[in-house]
């Protein structure tokens, strides 16, 4: 017992360094989605039940505009399919617990905690036992941070004058979020081809132009990394 | 342009996203073996993100305001405040410095431009 206790006090002393990016973003999704026209109870239950700043940030200007809900959860949803390859490489050191556990686990998993778990592995500081105690450590602050960070936010900008167009931070966020991925050349010809398509099919009803330029944009980036995997001796044949 | 989400449609949504975000995050990890990706759609479920957030940002930046159409004009707000961000992010990753930047440089274009 008091060895799982001392993983789990080791893994939140392994997130502190991520703490202030994270309350960063806390604050600025909180702040970003009562800016963006949803009242503070509305906003508060999406920080604690959904959990995730970028699909959050991403479904908010949807919900403003009025877009079928189908549309919306499914803008979410593709932001967070991320999520499903880091969840295909967290599987092999949590495939002996329970299945409560792993649903867990896997609820608390955010892009932060997901780095600082796989650079722990990586590098050798990750205990050899009580992994996942580890884990729930480095969860546990991320959570608490980001969700006290959040909630501050949406109450405090409650009393921010919309003239001062702190909404523009949740864009700014996401900027934030694409722009260091903009390095690798697919994710830049899929990101440039995804924003045309959006300009050009901005008309269409349902808000189906963001499907259309998400999935024009994620065809062109696989294309191209398909072609970059290639030998180019290869290429001809 | 349509009312806003409200209510229970509203209510709807969030219960939506949030199942979106425990779907993903717990695939493989609930999953497991039973489930499997092909190197095609690993490549791809990769690059979703930032292709979906370009389709969101883009707009959003370029084609704000009252008036219809896409506004290239040097003088938008977004825009410097984008171009502020990104100059900070060519050379540091911190986001509250992208955030001071970018915020700082809109603000300065709507009050004075």
């Amino acid at each position: 017992m008091s060895e799982r206790r001392a993983a789990f006090r080791l893994g939140q002393r392994a997130i502190l360094h991520s703490l202030p990016g994270s309350a960063a973003w806390g604050v600025v999704s909180g702040v970003a989605m009562v800016k963006g026209g949803l009242a503070v109870p509305w906003a508060i239950m999406m920080s604690l039940l959904v959990y995730a700043g970028s699909a959050q940030l991403a479904a908010l200007p949807l919900i403003v505009a009025g877009a079928p809900l189908w549309v919306i959860v499914a803008t979410g949803l593709i932001t967070n399919l991320r999520f499903v390859i880091y969840s295909a490489a967290l599987r092999p050191f949590f495939v002996n617990e329970s299945t409560g556990k792993r649903a867990a686990l896997g609820f608390f998993m955010t892009d932060f905690t997901f780095t600082v778990f796989m650079r722990a592995a990586q590098d050798g500081s990750l205990p050899a036992r009580d992994q996942d105690a580890w884990f729930a450590g480095v969860c546990t602050n991320n959570w608490l941070t980001w969700q006290v960070c959040a909630i501050s936010g949406i109450v405090a900008a409650s009393y921010v004058p919309t003239q001062w167009g702190l909404e523009f931070t949740g864009t700014l966020a996401l900027v934030a979020l694409v722009g260091p991925s903009l390095n690798a050349r697919p994710a830049l010809i899929g990101g440039v081809i995804a924003g045309v398509i959006a300009l050009l099919a901005h008309g269409l009803p349902f808000k189906l132009g963001l499907f259309c330029a998400a999935l024009a944009g994620i065809t062109a980036a696989t294309l191209t990394d398909g072609w970059q995997q290639r030998p180019p001796a290869a290429a001809g044949a | 342009m349509n009312e806003p989400v409200a209510g229970i449609a509203l209510a709807v949504v969030i219960v939506g996203l949030a199942l979106s975000t425990f779907v993903t995050r717990t695939s493989f990890l609930l999953a497991g073996a039973r489930l499997s990706l092909g190197a095609r759609i690993e490549v791809a479920l990769r690059y979703a993100p930032v292709c979906t957030l370009a389709a969101i940002i883009v707009p959003d930046v370029l084609m704000h305001g009252p008036h219809t159409g896409v506004d290239f004009s040097p003088l938008n707000p977004r825009l410097i405040g984008v171009l502020g961000a990104a100059l900070w992010l060519c050379w540091s990753r911190n986001i509250l410095g992208c955030l001071a930047l970018g915020m700082g440089a809109y603000s300065l274009a709507r009050l004075y431009l």
